[in-house]
């Protein structure tokens, strides 16, 4: 199967996987108690049955069930995805403006992991059952045990009111109104605690995962051929044994995508940043469904391109993988 | 099984993820006889610190006992973590065996779900399912179970596309044994190693999700949760480290002596994958 | 201010105060913050807190009131009332401009009075439904022709209750689609300059304030900080200088209050005069029958409450009017203090023994959402203090849109529940006992179904007695029969610290607070 016919075959895919995931979103949502007019209402402190109706036909509520699916399908296949109950702006805007705000904490989180966790899993794996080995496998095991949110919390006390290095909260500093540099860098500075915070627990996974692989590796045939062939130890292990366990960490990376929204509503509440975390959070509570609709939908297409990107990376770094399934 | 159990009492963080787990359990089934009043009652001021008059682990903010509470907020972390895996368990392996042993077109829907699950972001998905079932013990329960699942039925299903095809399961078609009869008596025996060390990790993953939860609000508002505790002291800290980082620690002991117990299951379990 | 000297102490033991950022250039500004974002600007459409102290700096009212609770010219510069108590005159000032440079006329005033308000707000609805008509007699003088004296018609015309609004800017329109809702007009020291969602909102000077030296401050920024940690850190570093009611949780109250920096008022909010409360659906088994709510009473230990869950904020309210607030009679009510074995004694007279498990009753306790704080505190406090005599309260956490429709609905056993007297009975406390406030369907009306012909009459004539020693005989005989009927279940009176960063002074002017604008507001 060529490459190209790969990439359309999963785009089908991903496309069904999104239509079902809009789907079975809205009847999940469509089906809990509450709906614009309770929560409008709620807002106004003002509710009686009149000004409930009026509100529900205005937002199309009144409608049977198939015809409000049918209507938001139209509506989203056209890039519209509601309006907020609760912010009464389009929802696409309000999730365009915090995305990037997660995104820019996701990746930080993901290079630290990464990379934290291949240097301390290659570490680990070249003494295996040392004394330094040990501490790297304690050492993640607590990372994997110790509540994200707790972690957040215990950061803010240490590193910024006990040390008073860091900010405790937001995106930058309030009120400053910093450009530029200056901005860049108020952002790198809040970014640090919950970027680490977040980063800790997949780096305690990509270091066991790492070390594994390298093991593992390093036993079998061909690396044993490499080596008595005389090729020198540092390049056996980037060469060989490296790229060879790179290729679960990829796997573990694409179904890490999730981290996305997922994982990081926590540290994002923690942390008060302004990302899509809190913004998920802040629809559940308020019940805001187009809000929570949006989110999911959104999510859900950009965890497909990611793991679309994650297979084709895939199937580049072992070319002994098949394309397609 | 004598293999087994030796490899797993060999290695020594198995052994100590035992032991504390067990103190654990034990606390928990002892609370009540432990200490008179239950960990909702008032027994002083608020915020008062650990080696305070009668107070170990000093006062909440409300004035509770934090000894209490930390007691019996491992009773919940546990039924919650225990119940929520069983759960999963129960349909992971139902929806798995069927999918790997039949193939085809049940193989096909099955991943097909499985794949909605790991693209929807899992939380908020368990968020919105509490909020819509109200929050409650029931809710947080039923909720983690229908989160955690499809992990167990992408193991069981591998299990069951490999086991299928070899001679004990053809020698027992041939018998004339039921297709229901072969899953439960001949190849879920087999495939038992694997779910094993998934629940193992599951249950302290549960634990985790469990605390989140209470710890955004959305647990059950009438227990006592580690999480819950933890939630509760968002504005306390500041004046009261010790109403935030107990009930962390109690949460990551757990965790960390059941991760400890899953890793001895998995080395004992596989005993190809040498150190 | 009643605040605990042990706990003020205390915040030493805390973690270390955050040390003040050092700010370039914002000496004209203030610095505010927002919980959350408010849906719209426009006060009467949508009637919380927040919104309110906004528009407090955008929208004015005919009059101000002192602390003394006399009203004072505002908006109007003189006004009388005629002996009868049915005509109310007011001259307004001729110098008053709108944001956008037109001219603040009787039009406005007719406008805001007997279409706008009324429709839009329900407690103007209530003060309003008392008028026959509204007329201008002249651009400048406007006449109130009231069906039967109310006696209360000056006080709901605070600023909380009755902004004015442009009417050349909303009379023919949809009131709630008005473009102007999210950028409002009005006649107050500040206007209105930016939103950037997500972020804050900028309030800029009107430099063509009617009042001479004000406004004393260049703007005003009210900038977005969801959680408490983040508003408290926010305080310290300096970043804000206003943390208004609810702003900070009373956990933290006393390094706020250590804090060197800072300035703790308490009574920014007396005109409010608020009051938490626990309701019951009295239409449901036992919740009508008046033992079952003296012994609910009895089994709570309100000076508790106060001290530990509010940690000193506040005071225990015996009745529905605050007892800073005009007619409260000490004298007449009945107190329940905090006494468990009458509490017993009670619920056993009434039939509810102890059954299996020792549980007499069980009920649901529908809880305001509030993440963990205060409410949340109470209700478990609450739950605690009930189990101790035999009455099991389950709680339900809820969601606003959820507690508003089954409040509203009637669909609870019991709730938590806070309530503003807003300086008279007639506008703030008749609402929630008056059979004729039982509406379904409508939040913050007398939801309990509490329903008691002697209280209805009580409150009508005490609303239209011209004399205030009439009316006080009337509201001293409704407090006395409340009371005693323990009509609703007063928790506590609060009093909200505001504080404000020591380089600010004159930020608190009168009892409504941050309600009237931050005019006055100049550097210390």
């Amino acid at each position: 199967m060529s490459r190209l016919h790969f990439i359309a075959m999963r785009l089908v895919k991903t496309a069904l996987v999104v239509f079902a995931v809009v789907l079975l979103s809205f009847l999940l949502i469509r089906l809990a108690p509450g709906d614009a007019a309770t929560v409008m209402a709620g807002q106004s402190g003002y509710a009686d049955e009149a000004f409930m109706k009026s509100l529900r036909a205005e937002y199309g509520l009144d409608k049977p069930l198939p015809a409000q699916l049918a209507t938001y399908l139209g509506t989203v296949a056209r890039g519209d995805l509601g309006t907020s109950y609760v912010r009464r702006q389009p929802v696409l805007d309000i999730i365009l403006e915090r995305l990037p705000n997660t995104l820019l904490l996701d990746a930080f989180a993901l290079v630290v992991a990464i990379a934290g966790g291949v240097w301390l899993g290659a570490a680990a794996a070249r003494r295996p059952g040392s004394a330094g080995d040990a501490s790297v496998t304690v050492l993640s095991m607590l990372f994997y045990a110790v509540p994200q949110f707790w972690l957040g919390m215990m950061a803010v006390l240490v590193f910024s009111v006990w040390l008073a290095w860091l900010p405790p909260f937001g995106i930058e500093t309030m009120g400053a109104d910093y450009t530029g540099l200056a901005r860049a860098g108020d952002i790198a500075k809040h970014m640090v605690l919950p970027g680490m915070t977040l980063a800790l627990y997949y780096l305690a996974s990509y270091a066991r995962l790492t070390r594994t692989a390298m093991i593992e590796v390093a036993d079998q045939d061909f690396v044993k051929t490499a080596r008595a062939k005389g090729i020198r130890e540092s390049q056996v292990a980037r060469r060989h044994i490296l790229r060879n366990a790179l290729i679960p960490l990829v796997t573990f990376a694409g179904l890490q995508a999730s981290i996305l929204v997922g994982g990081s509503v926590l540290v994002e509440n923690v942390f008060s940043w302004p990302g899509i975390g809190t913004l998920a959070y802040e629809a559940v509570t308020a019940r805001d469904n187009p809000l929570l609709l949006g989110i999911f939908i959104v999510t859900a297409v950009l965890v497909s391109l990611f793991n679309l990107v994650t297979d084709i990376a895939y199937s580049i770094a072992d070319p002994r993988v098949e394309m397609g399934r | 099984m004598k293999k087994f159990a030796a490899v797993f009492l060999g290695r020594p963080m198995a052994l100590v993820g035992l032991a504390v787990f067990a103190a654990i359990v034990a606390t928990a089934l002892a609370a009540p006889l432990l200490f008179a009043r239950g960990p909702f009652t008032i027994v002083g001021m608020p915020l008062l610190p650990p080696g305070a008059p009668g107070l170990l682990a000093g006062s909440d903010v409300l004035g509770r006992d934090m000894l209490v509470g930390l007691a019996y907020g491992a009773r919940i972390s546990l039924l919650v973590g225990i119940t929520s895996t069983l759960g999963a368990v129960g349909i992971g392996v139902l929806l798995g065996a069927v999918a790997g042993y039949y193939g085809g077109v049940t193989d096909d829907l099955l991943m097909r779900v499985t794949e909605f699950f790991q693209i929807i972001p899992s939380f908020v998905l368990l968020m919105v399912l509490v909020a819509f079932l109200q929050p409650s013990l029931n809710s947080t329960v039923i909720g983690i179970a229908l989160i955690s699942w499809p992990q167990v039925a992408r193991v069981v299903r591998g299990e069951f596309l490999s086991l299928r095809g070899r001679e004990f399961v053809q020698a027992a078609r041939t018998l004339g044994m039921r297709d229901a009869a072969i899953i439960f008596t001949q190849i879920l025996p087999n495939a038992l190693p694997p779910i094993m060390v998934v629940s193992s990790m599951m249950v302290g993953s549960a634990i985790l999700t469990e605390s989140a939860l209470s710890f955004l609000g959305l647990g059950d508002p009438n227990l006592l949760s580690w999480g819950s505790m933890i939630g509760g002291s968002r504005s306390a800290m500041w004046v009261a480290w010790w109403t935030t980082v107990l009930p962390g620690l109690s949460i990551m002991v757990t965790v960390l002596a059941l991760n400890f117990i899953g890793d001895g299951l998995n080395d004992a379990l596989n005993p190809r994958r040498g150190r | 201010m009643a605040l605990d000297r042990r706990a003020i102490l205390g915040a030493a033991a805390g973690a270390p105060f955050f040390a003040a950022h050092a700010w370039a250039a914002r000496d004209g500004i203030i610095n505010a913050m927002m919980t959350d974002e408010p849906a719209t600007l426009c006060y009467p459409l949508f009637n919380t807190r927040l919104v309110q102290e906004i528009c407090g700096n955008i929208n004015e009212s005919l009059l101000l009131f002192d602390w003394q609770f006399r009203p004072q010219p505002n908006l109007a510069q003189a006004f009388e009332m005629s002996p009868d108590g049915l005509t109310y005159t007011f001259h307004l000032r001729s110098d008053v401009i709108w944001h956008d440079g037109a001219k603040f006329t009787a039009r406005d005033v007719v406008f805001s009075c007997a279409t706008m308000l009324p429709q839009l707000n329900p407690r103007s609805r209530n003060a309003f439904s008392h008028v026959a008509s509204v007329t201008a007699k002249d651009a400048y003088t406007v006449v109130f022709r009231l069906k039967e004296p109310f006696n209360a018609f000056l006080l709901s015309l605070m600023a909380s209750s009755a902004p004015m609004m442009p009417a050349h800017i909303y009379e023919g329109t949809d009131f709630r689609t008005n473009p102007f809702n999210i950028k409002p007009i009005g006649t107050g020291p500040f206007k209105f300059a930016q939103w950037k969602r997500g972020q804050f909102i900028h309030l800029t000077r009107n430099e063509h304030y009617w009042r001479p030296g004000q406004p004393g401050m260049d703007g005003i920024y009210y900038r977005v900080c969801p959680t408490p940690e983040q508003r408290m850190v926010a305080m310290e570093t300096g970043a804000v200088d206003l943390a208004l009611a609810d702003d900070i949780d009373t956990v933290v109250n006393s390094r706020l209050v250590a804090n060197p920096n800072l300035v703790a008022r308490a009574d920014a909010y007396n005109g409010t005069g608020e009051i938490r409360v626990m309701e019951l659906n009295q239409r449901r088994w036992p919740f009508g029958d008046r033992r079952f709510r003296a012994a609910f009473l009895h089994a709570l230990d309100r000076e508790f409450m106060v001290k530990a869950i509010n940690f000193g904020e506040g005071k225990v309210a015996h009745g529905p009017i605050p007892s800073t607030a005009p007619y409260y009679d000490d004298k007449v009510l009945t107190k329940y203090h905090h006494d468990p074995a009458k509490a017993r004694a009670l619920l056993d007279e009434m039939g509810l023994k102890p059954k299996l498990g020792g549980v007499r009753h069980r009920f649901g306790l529908m809880m305001v959402p509030d993440g963990g704080g205060a409410w949340t505190r109470g209700a478990q406090y609450v739950k605690q203090a009930l189990s101790e005599v035999g009455l099991a309260a389950e709680l339900e956490t809820t969601d606003w849109p959820t507690f508003s429709r089954r409040s509203g609905n009637w669909d609870f056993d019991c709730d938590t529940n806070s309530y503003g007297e807003y300086g008279d009975p007639a506008i703030g406390t008749s609402r929630f006992f008056l059979t004729s406030n039982i509406r379904k369907g409508v939040p913050l009306t007398n939801l309990q179904g509490y329903s008691n012909l002697e209280v209805d009459r009580l409150l009508g004539q005490a609303a239209v007695a011209i004399d205030r020693a009439e009316a006080q005989t009337h509201y001293s005989r409704l407090q006395q029969i409340l009371t005693h009927d323990a009509a609703m279940l007063w928790m506590y009176e609060r009093k909200p610290l505001l504080f404000h960063n020591r380089r600010l002074k004159n930020v608190v002017m009168g009892p409504n607070g941050p309600a009237d604008g931050f005019g006055a507001v100049t550097r210390a």
